[in-house]
């Protein structure tokens, strides 16, 4: 108790070196959080982005579609996988899907276009497709007075093919059987705008684009949300190992260039932050040998009068330590509110910057133990590492030369 | 009686160079018994302070042995020496060498606390100690808000709390008016005869070694002259 209280002393007695150490440490804390709060945040919510938007948590699908889609590499029995998905407490949603190439009619114009055959409730509560409408209403399967199932269409679809609501759409494909397949559609939504990712995209009820590419009851891909984020490696493991014919793959694989992109990002952070230690313990470790150095006929005396060596280097570790952590509590006490509001509100940016291959025009942060302790453990870390030498010069000091110091 | 400090033979050298060697102490042997109040005396140079260095263990001997209560210190080194400083030494220094941000009774404390002394004894310890050296009631200052006398009190309390076997002295009044000094040679005298501490301290002023029971005389390193009164 009494080091302690020594420590915390010594700490005031050069109070000006002492704040200014001080305002390093904490600086450094700050900026480290908000580094740390921003690239998790951005992250974040590129990960929630997409795989909200269509990617899920997990990904299953037959062989390696993924990496070589085939119309023919089909999952075969989509509605025992689906029992089996349902009954999982980890899972709060899955959704089957069918993909295919296709030129879509209108009477006057063509164009390519990416059909998707989706189980339309089941991708309702697993993707944000139905938010995505900017006209129109969210389709269902069953065919209108007419014979005909509605379909759901890209913006940029509906500018080339110059249609809109309640127009007819054409549809041509090979399907599964080699067949060329061909039907016309009811237009009853519009999705996103011209810009968006999903403008050239026709979405279909499942039922009718198994029809339509004869692939009866079949579908390419079954995308699965979960109730944990951070769960996508460990469920993916264990489906796989119960559905050991298909390929199950968590985000991380499914959006693998994001993901390495995130990560090497993540290494430049890890790089910023070592930048950003490195120079405020440059400053932390000149107040420490001054400190020593300025006190050596007291670390003399107090070697005399029977401390050991050891004591005053955990002299000097103890007061190092103490400055570190008054610190980090004044720059915890201004990161938290500032962190808080980023998170919550966060910023607009004047250029939309596309962070692996997701754009996004508002910044926003992250708040978890993570942004937070990550940065304070290493300068605590390196507070203690620093303090070391420190540490064993004062304690190899020699009484009889100390005393001779002035 | 028992010799509680027997040097035999101990030198002292600084440098390596024959010509340019300083014979700080050289083949310098004594005894002193338990309850001595000795007092080594010389002119400035002539080697008390690293005599009083060598007994205490603070600087090692080129050659020759130094045992304090039957223990040589050539033998110890580091945390053992360190420990047997703190059990059965006690220091003061000519300038007084207070711990600056400790109160006056924290620094007579600290020393028990290297012990392991529990609370309560060190509590009761130091303000038996503040009272022996008449400063009830000032234990809460620091060493910058007492005057030079005080703070060389406060010394004598820190080395003698411990209750070590010896207490070293060097140049204890050299920073004190002679009034002051003599006052605190008689309370160091005092409690000499109190505690039967065996006290040996170094001095160049004449009327501060009329209180000593022995002088012992320096010159160049050697003893001149060991006279018991």
């Amino acid at each position: 108790m009494l080091l302690l209280k020594l420590a915390f002393r010594n700490i005031f007695r050069q109070r000006r070196r002492s704040l200014l150490t001080a305002l390093s440490l904490g600086g450094g804390y700050i900026l480290c959080v908000f580094s740390f709060s921003l690239s998790e945040g951005s992250y974040n919510s590129a990960i929630s982005f997409f795989i909200l938007d269509h990617t899920g948590h997990i990904q299953i699908h037959q062989d390696d579609y993924l990496l070589r889609p085939k119309i023919h590499k089909t999952i075969d029995d989509p509605q025992g996988l689906s029992e089996l998905l349902d009954a999982n407490d980890e899972i709060i949603s899955h959704t089957l899907r069918v993909f295919a190439p296709a030129i879509a009619y209108s009477d006057t114009d063509n164009a390519p276009a990416r059909v998707i055959g989706v189980a339309l409730e089941r991708e309702r509560s697993t993707s944000t497709l139905a938010v995505k409408i900017s006209a129109g209403v969210y389709i269902d399967d069953t065919l209108d007075a007419e014979g005909y199932y509605s379909a759901m269409i890209g913006a940029g679809i509906a500018n080339n093919l110059n249609i809109g609501l309640d127009d007819e759409l054409i549809l041509i494909s090979q399907g599964a059987d080699g067949s060329i397949a061909n039907d016309i559609y009811i237009v009853r939504a519009i999705v996103g705008d011209r810009t968006s990712p999903d403008r050239a995209t026709v979405f279909l009820p499942l039922i009718a684009a198994q029809e339509f590419l004869s692939m009866y009851d079949s579908v390419h891909e079954i995308s699965i949300l979960l109730q944990d984020d951070g769960a996508a490696r460990s469920v993916a493991t264990s489906l796989q190992e119960q559905l050991p014919e298909l390929s199950v793959a968590p985000w991380q694989v499914v959006e693998s260039t994001f993901y390495q992109s995130m990560q090497t990002d993540k290494q430049g952070n890890v790089f910023f932050m070592g930048f950003i230690i490195f120079i405020v313990f440059i400053g932390v470790l000149n107040t420490v040998l001054m400190s020593v150095l300025e006190r050596t006929r007291e670390f003399g005396v107090l070697k005399a009068i029977g401390s050991r060596p050891f004591k005053i280097a955990l002299m000097i570790t103890c007061e190092t330590s103490l400055l570190a952590s008054l610190s980090l509590i004044a720059g915890l006490l201004v990161s938290v509110p500032f962190t808080a509001w980023f998170t919550s509100v966060g910023f607009e940016l004047a250029e939309p910057m596309d962070i692996g291959g997701i754009v996004m025009s508002h910044m926003t942060g992250e708040m978890s133990l993570y942004v937070f302790a990550t940065p304070l453990l290493l300068i605590i870390f390196f507070a203690i590492t620093i303090s070391i030498p420190a540490g064993i010069r004062a304690a190899r000091i020699s009484p009889t030369e100390a005393m001779r110091s002035h | 009686m028992t010799a509680v400090i027997s040097t035999f033979e101990v030198c002292r050298y600084f440098g390596d160079d024959q010509e340019t060697m300083v014979k700080a102490v050289d083949r310098v042997s004594i005894e002193i018994e338990r309850g001595e109040f000795t007092a080594i005396v010389g002119p400035s140079g002539s080697g008390k302070t690293t005599l009083l260095h060598l007994l205490g263990g603070l600087d090692n001997p080129t050659s020759g042995s130094v045992e304090l209560s039957g223990a040589n210190i050539a033998d110890m080194s580091g945390a053992t020496l360190s420990d047997f400083r703190r059990d059965h030494i006690g220091f003061i220094f000519q300038a007084y060498n207070l711990i600056p941000v400790f109160s006056a009774e924290e620094n007579i404390e600290y020393i028990m606390l290297l012990q392991g002394v529990d609370a309560s004894e060190r509590k009761r310890r130091v303000a038996d100690m503040l009272q022996q050296i008449g400063l009830e009631g000032l234990g809460n200052r620091r060493p910058n808000k007492l005057s030079g006398g005080q703070q060389q009190r406060v010394a004598i309390a820190r080395a003698m709390v411990s209750h070590p076997q010896i207490i070293l002295a060097d140049e204890p009044t050299a920073n004190l008016d002679s009034k002051n000094g003599i006052a605190l040679l008689d309370l160091m005298k005092e409690l000499n005869q109190q505690s039967k501490m065996t006290f040996v301290f170094s001095t160049h002023d004449e009327k501060i070694m009329s209180r000593a029971s022995r002088l012992i005389h320096m010159h160049d390193g050697e003893i001149e002259l060991d006279e018991l009164r």
